[in-house]
Parts: C-alpha cells; sequence; structure tokens
C-alpha cells in the first residue's frame, strides 16, 4: 500500500488502506508507509483486545499518559492544535498528516498488528514535524511540543481532546501521577507551569481584551480553514482554553468560553452562575457595551437557572423574601441589575447579602412564577409583600391595611400553582382568623378591601366563587397563552388607586400570604351584598409584567386591570348576544368562533383548530377537536 | 376567466365606490350648509373610503351572523346584532324596523280591504283604523 503524501489527502488513503484491510507494511523507508503504520499501530493501540502489547496499549494506559502527559493541555487548545495541523498538513512534511489522519481515524476500526519498531521511528518523525509545526505556531505551551511529541500518537491526542474536559487542572501539579520516565516531559512540566503562570497572568491582564477578541476568534477558529488566522486565534484560544480548566470561576470569558468548553460537564453549571457573578460585577462595572452585553446574557442565562433553581428553592426564597417588604418598592431600575444577583444568590442557595438577597430571592421566585404562569413581576413582588404579610402574623389592627395590599396584590385569585400552595401552607400553619380574612381578601379584589372589615366579609363570601374560578382557570390556563387566558377570564375588579395608596405605607408591615385558602370560611357577620364575580389582579398583573418585560407602575396596572374588566364583560355580553341569536340558551364554541372571527383571530386563513391546536394543551386540544378513530368512533364523542 | 372576472369585479368596485362617494359628498354639502362649515375633498374622500370598507365589513358580518342563525338570508335580526354595540344606533334601527313592520301590516290589511267587497272592506277599514289607532 502506497499512501500518496503529495497530491491526495493522506486521511483518504489511510482511510481506503483502512476500509480494504491491507496488511501494514513494517520497516519501509517510505514515510508513508511509516506513516500508515503509525497510524494503524496507533489504531491499533485503541483497540487492546487486538493490540499484542497488552500492558502498554490498554486504554487505561493511554489515559494515564494522557492525563500525565496533556492535563494541562485545554480541549480547546487541543482542538486549535488539530485544526493547525490540518491546515499545515498540506506544507508540513507527511509526518504531520499523519498526526491528522490519525486524529481522522480514530473512530476508525482497523485491526493491525503493531509495529513498535515502527511506531518509535514514527514518533522520531513526529517529534520533528510538531517541533516545527510548534515553531511555526508560536507556541506558547511548551507542554504542546512535548505533549505531540510524547503521545506519539493522534489516537492520544485525541482523546486528550474528548477527556480534557475531564482532566481536573489539578493533575498538572501533582507529579504523583507522572510515571513515565522524566527524560521526556522534565521539561514539560516546569516549562508548562510556568506558561501556565504567565498565561494566567496575563489572561488577567487582557481579560477584557481577550474577551472580546477571544470570543469573535474563538468562533472564527472553529469556522476558519485559514492557517494564519488559525494560528493568530490560538494564542487567544489557547490563553482562553488554559484559563478554562484553571480558573472556573472567572468572570466573563467564561461566558464564550463556555460555550465552547460545553463538555466541560464540571463548569457548566458553575458557568451560568459565575456568568450570572460576572454579569453582576460587569453590571456595576464601568464597561458599558459588555455590561449591557453580559447582562443580557445573565438574564438570559438568570432565567435558564431560575428554571433549574425553582424546583430547588421556592420556598426558601419565598421564606426568605418575607422580611424584606421595605426593599420591594426600590427603584425597578434595580431590578435589573438585581437580576444576577438573584441568580447569584438562587445559585448556592442563599447568600449572606442581607437585602440583595432577599430582593433577589423576591425576585427569583418572582422569575419562576412567571416562567411557570407567565406571572408579572411586579405582581409578584406585589405578592411577596402580601405573602410576606401573612406569615408574620397580622395582627387585627394590621389586618385592614394588609387587606388592601392583599387584596391589590391578590387580585381574582388566580394565582400560580406554587402560591397557592403556599399560601394553603402557610395558612394552615398559621390558622389565624386575620389570616383567613386577609388571605381570603386576597382571592378577592382589592378594591373592595378598603372598604373595612364589612368589605372583607364580603370578600369571604365572593372569595368562594371567586376561587373556586380562580382553582379552575388555574388548572386551566397554566400553560395556555394570554389570549386564551382573556377568553377564560371574567372580567374584574375596581380602580386600584385608592388602595395602592393605602398600602403604600403598611408596606413594612408584614403581610399574610398572598394566596387564598383553598376554602374560605366565612367570617361569622353575615355577607351583606355579593360582589360580581371578578379576576384575581395579581394574576393580571403577573401576566401583565412577564409580557412587558419592564416595570410597571401601579396606575398602569390599575388601568390595566379596568381594561381587561371592561372587555371580559363585553366578550361575555357578545357571546351571550350570539347565543341568543342562534336561539340556544347556552354558549357553544360556535359562538366563540364567530367572535373571534368578529376579533380578527380567526379567517379564512386561520381557522380555529389551528388556534386550538397551536395554543392550548393537549387536554383541551382532545376534547375541542373531534378525532376519529377505528370502529366508527369518533373522540369526543359528537 | 378569471382575470376578466376579477376585471369585472374591480369595474363593479369601482363604480360602487364612485356612488358612495356621491352620496358621501351630497351628505357632506348638507351637513356643512347645517353647521356652516366646509369639507375638503379630501374629507369627503376619506369619509367615502371609510364607508366603503365599512360596508365590506358588515357584509361578512351579516353573512356569518345569518350563517350562525342557520339561515340562508340576512335579516333585521342580523342587522340589530351588528348594530348593539353603539345604543343610540341600535334604538334607531328597532324604531325603524318597527315603522317598517307596521307599513307592512298596513299595506296587507290595505290589500285586503280592496280585495274583499264594500262591507268586509268597511269592517276592515274599521278595524285597520282600530288598529291603526292601536299601533300609533
Amino acid at each position: 500500500m502506497r499512501c500518496p503524501c503529495a497530491g491526495q489527502a493522506p486521511e483518504a488513503a489511510l482511510l481506503t488502506q483502512a476500509t480494504r484491510g491491507q496488511p501494514p507494511d513494517k520497516g519501509t523507508a517510505s514515510e508513508s508507509k511509516k506513516e500508515s503504520n503509525f497510524g494503524r499501530s496507533i489504531l491499533l493501540k485503541q483497540r487492546p483486545a487486538i493490540l499484542p502489547d497488552l500492558d502498554n496499549g490498554t486504554p487505561r494506559f493511554m489515559l494515564k499518559r494522557i492525563i500525565q502527559t496533556q492535563a494541562k493541555v485545554s480541549p480547546l487548545a487541543l482542538e486549535v492544535s488539530k485544526h493547525e495541523e490540518t491546515e499545515e498538513s498540506a506544507l508540513e512534511p507527511p509526518s504531520k498528516r499523519i498526526s491528522n489522519t490519525m486524529e481522522m481515524q480514530l473512530p476508525g476500526f482497523v485491526p493491525e498488528d503493531t509495529s513498535v519498531p515502527a511506531f518509535q521511528m514514527t514518533r522520531k518523525k513526529k517529534k520533528f514535524s510538531i517541533s516545527e509545526f510548534e515553531r511555526e505556531a508560536d507556541k506558547r505551551l511548551p507542554q504542546n511540543q512535548t505533549q505531540s511529541a510524547l503521545d506519539n500518537t493522534s489516537l492520544a491526542r485525541s482523546l486528550r481532546m474528548s477527556l480534557g474536559s475531564l482532566i481536573p487542572p489539578d493533575t498538572v501539579e501533582k507529579r504523583g501521577l507522572l510515571r513515565r520516565p522524566k527524560k521526556r516531559k522534565a521539561i514539560d512540566v516546569e516549562a508548562f507551569e510556568g506558561g501556565v503562570e504567565q498565561n494566567m497572568l496575563q489572561r488577567k491582564a487582557q481579560n477584557y481584551l481577550v474577551d472580546s477578541s477571544a470570543a469573535s476568534m474563538t468562533r472564527g477558529t472553529v469556522l476558519t480553514s485559514d492557517a494564519e488566522i488559525v494560528l493568530s486565534n490560538t494564542e487567544l484560544f489557547v490563553q482562553a482554553g488554559e484559563e478554562n480548566p484553571h480558573r472556573p470561576s472567572t468572570l466573563e470569558p467564561q461566558l464564550p468560553d463556555s460555550k465552547i468548553s460545553a463538555q466541560n460537564s464540571k463548569t457548566v453549571d458553575a458557568v451560568p452562575e459565575e456568568a450570572k457573578l460576572v454579569g453582576l460585577e460587569s453590571s456595576v462595572a464601568t464597561d458599558g457595551g459588555r455590561t449591557h452585553r453580559y447582562s443580557e446574557k445573565n438574564l438570559i442565562i438568570d432565567y435558564e437557572s431560575v428554571d433549574r433553581m425553582t424546583p430547588v428553592s421556592p420556598k426558601t426564597s419565598v421564606s426568605q423574601g418575607d422580611g424584606h417588604q421595605g426593599h420591594s418598592h426600590q427603584s425597578e431600575l434595580v431590578e435589573l441589575f438585581s437580576v444576577p444577583e438573584e441568580v447569584v444568590a438562587g445559585a448556592p442557595g442563599e447568600h449572606a447579602k442581607a437585602g440583595y438577597s432577599q430582593q433577589s430571592e423576591k425576585k427569583l421566585t418572582k422569575k419562576r412564577e412567571s416562567q411557570v404562569t407567565k406571572a408579572q413581576e411586579a405582581g409578584v413582588e406585589i405578592e411577596m409583600i402580601t405573602s410576606e404579610a401573612a406569615e408574620g402574623n397580622i395582627e387585627h389592627l394590621d389586618s385592614p391595611k394588609a387587606e388592601p395590599q392583599i387584596a391589590r396584590s391578590f387580585g381574582t385569585g388566580s394565582l400560580n400553582r406554587h402560591s397557592r400552595a403556599f399560601s394553603s401552607q402557610y395558612f394552615e400553619e398559621s390558622g389565624e382568623k386575620s389570616l383567613k380574612k386577609t388571605t381570603e381578601q386576597a382571592g378577592t379584589p382589592h378594591d373592595r378591601a378598603a372598604t373595612g372589615e364589612v368589605a372583607d366579609i364580603e370578600e369571604v363570601t365572593t372569595d368562594d366563587e371567586a376561587e373556586i374560578e380562580e382553582r379552575e382557570s388555574r388548572d386551566i390556563s397554566m400553560k395556555t397563552p394570554a389570549f386564551i387566558r382573556a377568553a377564560a377570564y371574567k372580567p374584574l375588579s375596581l380602580p386600584s388607586t385608592p388602595p395602592p395608596a393605602e398600602s403604600d405605607t403598611p408596606k413594612i408591615i408584614p403581610l399574610q400570604p398572598l394566596w387564598a385558602k383553598p376554602v374560605p370560611k366565612k367570617s361569622g357577620a353575615s355577607q351583606r351584598k355579593k360582589r360580581e364575580p371578578e379576576l384575581a389582579s395579581s394574576l393580571i398583573k403577573k401576566i401583565f409584567s412577564h409580557y412587558v418585560k419592564m416595570p410597571v407602575t401601579r396606575e398602569a396596572f390599575g388601568i390595566v386591570q379596568k381594561c381587561c374588566e371592561r372587555y371580559f364583560k363585553q366578550l361575555s355580553n357578545d357571546l351571550e348576544a350570539y347565543s341568543q341569536h342562534a336561539g340556544r340558551k347556552t354558549v357553544e364554541v360556535a359562538d366563540l368562533e364567530l367572535l373571534m372571527r368578529r376579533q380578527g383571530l380567526v379567517t379564512d386563513k386561520m381557522p380555529l383548530h389551528v388556534l386550538i391546536e397551536r395554543h392550548l394543551p393537549l387536554e383541551y386540544r382532545k376534547l375541542l377537536i373531534p378525532v376519529a378513530v377505528s370502529g366508527n368512533k369518533i373522540i369526543p364523542c359528537k | 376567466m378569471e382575470a376578466a372576472g376579477a376585471e369585472e369585479r374591480q369595474l363593479l368596485v369601482q363604480r360602487l365606490k364612485a356612488a358612495v362617494h356621491y352620496t358621501v359628498g351630497c351628505l357632506c354639502q348638507d351637513v356643512a350648509e347645517d353647521k356652516e362649515l366646509q369639507f375638503s375633498k379630501q374629507t369627503v374622500a376619506a369619509i367615502s373610503e371609510i364607508t366603503f370598507r365599512q360596508c365590506e365589513n358588515f357584509a361578512k358580518d351579516l353573512e356569518m351572523f345569518a350563517r350562525h342563525a342557520k339561515r340562508s338570508t340576512v335579516t333585521l335580526e342580523d342587522v340589530k346584532l351588528l348594530a348593539r354595540r353603539s345604543s343610540s344606533l341600535l334604538k334607531y334601527i328597532t324604531q325603524k324596523g318597527e315603522e317598517i313592520v307596521s307599513s307592512n301590516m298596513e299595506q296587507k290589511e290595505r290589500k285586503k280591504k280592496k280585495s274583499s267587497t264594500a262591507k268586509a272592506a268597511e269592517q276592515e277599514a274599521a278595524m285597520a283604523e282600530s288598529e291603526d289607532s292601536n299601533m300609533a
């Protein structure tokens, strides 16, 4: 078998050889043969079962050698070096190509006899080529040379790449693991360590510059095939890569690096949190442009991390958020910056920072809720206030003050499941009448709360209806889009300006939990008047602030609530008119389709079924869209 | 074929638009005389365009309403459903509807009167008068 060195790509030749399964030549003078042998020997090393050299050819041994020799180099650097090698393959002697081909062929499977002498010979040649490459590549890592020289197998290199992420940076320091004869690596370790330190120092100095350039370049390295660009990028990239294993807690560079080092399972979880830390710092830093970038990234990451953290710290965050009502109404600009703080707080679980962490936890819960139920941030904030109040064992005196707050925040009470669960928990724990009152009020619109205890009693009764509706709507609305929810919700309450004004002062007073008891208990006094069912203002606030993604003032919330109330009133009037027009007494799907057609949601191009499919959960779709099954059956039955 | 139909339809639309424009112009002139105001041409054009588009919407809605009631004819009920948003308009339409119904009744009565004999006519006339008085 001849490996055409000049014209063809050695990879193809070797591959063809591999497929043909030709026996390797041994001890031939041609480099190509040595390369092929080398490659095959490498492949053989891959297959311990086939290799006659069971002691030195086992994966364990290979891995050990890799760890000993190549722990210092990051997988990214290796990739780059591989790229560089591929780039230079055309230029470099074929021995170099061997390494490339070896790497490419690693997943290959050609079993061949080991030729240790050939292997050693090729190794020497490799050393040369690699040294040349190193020189050309402006190596900063002496270990590259040593690694490549020692590794003598692209297999090892590839293994290095794949296992690099798993290799802890500490192995660099440990001498104990170094079992290979020191003559080969004596220089490497020390030089490497020195180089690493240098790199780290340089990295610190150039952190910001490197980040921006590395970020742009690292992406470029993957894509560009230009050797020069790759070479020029490798420096920065290697710099970044080196720092990666050594400093998992580094700042901003982690953000672009994290994408590349996604394989680094260890750092994946740490990175977002670190990124948040970074974002926190960056948000504070004077670096304007980067601040925005990272804060945005952090915000995005925050949402992702919040998803992860929500199952972990809902309770703790809620409980912690209780004591800090005073901060609840800080400038909402702070919210933006506290978002990373919030994430940071959530990530480790609990931060010692007093106000910040609690605020952030509050916001954590906010975010969680918003993510779960498309809740509004401000609404959650208010909810937190009310929840805190509830937990704080409100007294009777406080209850009238707390009621408006709670009522305002609760709204009609279609809260998310978590909040409901929490409220129920809190209620069970507290068991105070005032709490019940406040919670009941929470279920009702906040407006009435201002009227006083009488209104409270009224709210109790209406709470029953509202809560039932809320529960149903809550179940239904778990994952429904806003417009579907809009159709499902009933009109709501009253002017919110007076209650918010009242609620401002008693904010500091701990409020009872926002969530109403699932079974509201009627107070002793009989209900004076029946209030028409209203939509939970807290729900409206949550949904609105979720979609607006900006802080919203209380007055705006009040206006939005009024609009919602009018909208739903008109909606129900229309539905009643339509059903009456058709001579029916029940509102049917046809009436709703007619309404949606008038609204412009359903057109000739967009049928109702498509909207149902798109926006409603599967359970509702099953109820609404008939499906024919075998046996002349239609589900649901018509 | 379709192109010719589309062209014809376009011509029809243009003619209809012109008719609406003329009518709107006349109405605007009356209002201008009444309020001692003046209407610019762009205003009249805008109003006529809006009216035309709204008429298209009305037509679609009325057809939908008729179909919703499982009818194939658009009736006064559909029109009332369309106009229910504006209370004054609804009242006006209802009033006009009643007038039309009554006038139809009267016409029927008159026909009956003519067809019948004199005596019957007299009796019917008397009855009609009483009915009219009742209705008025």
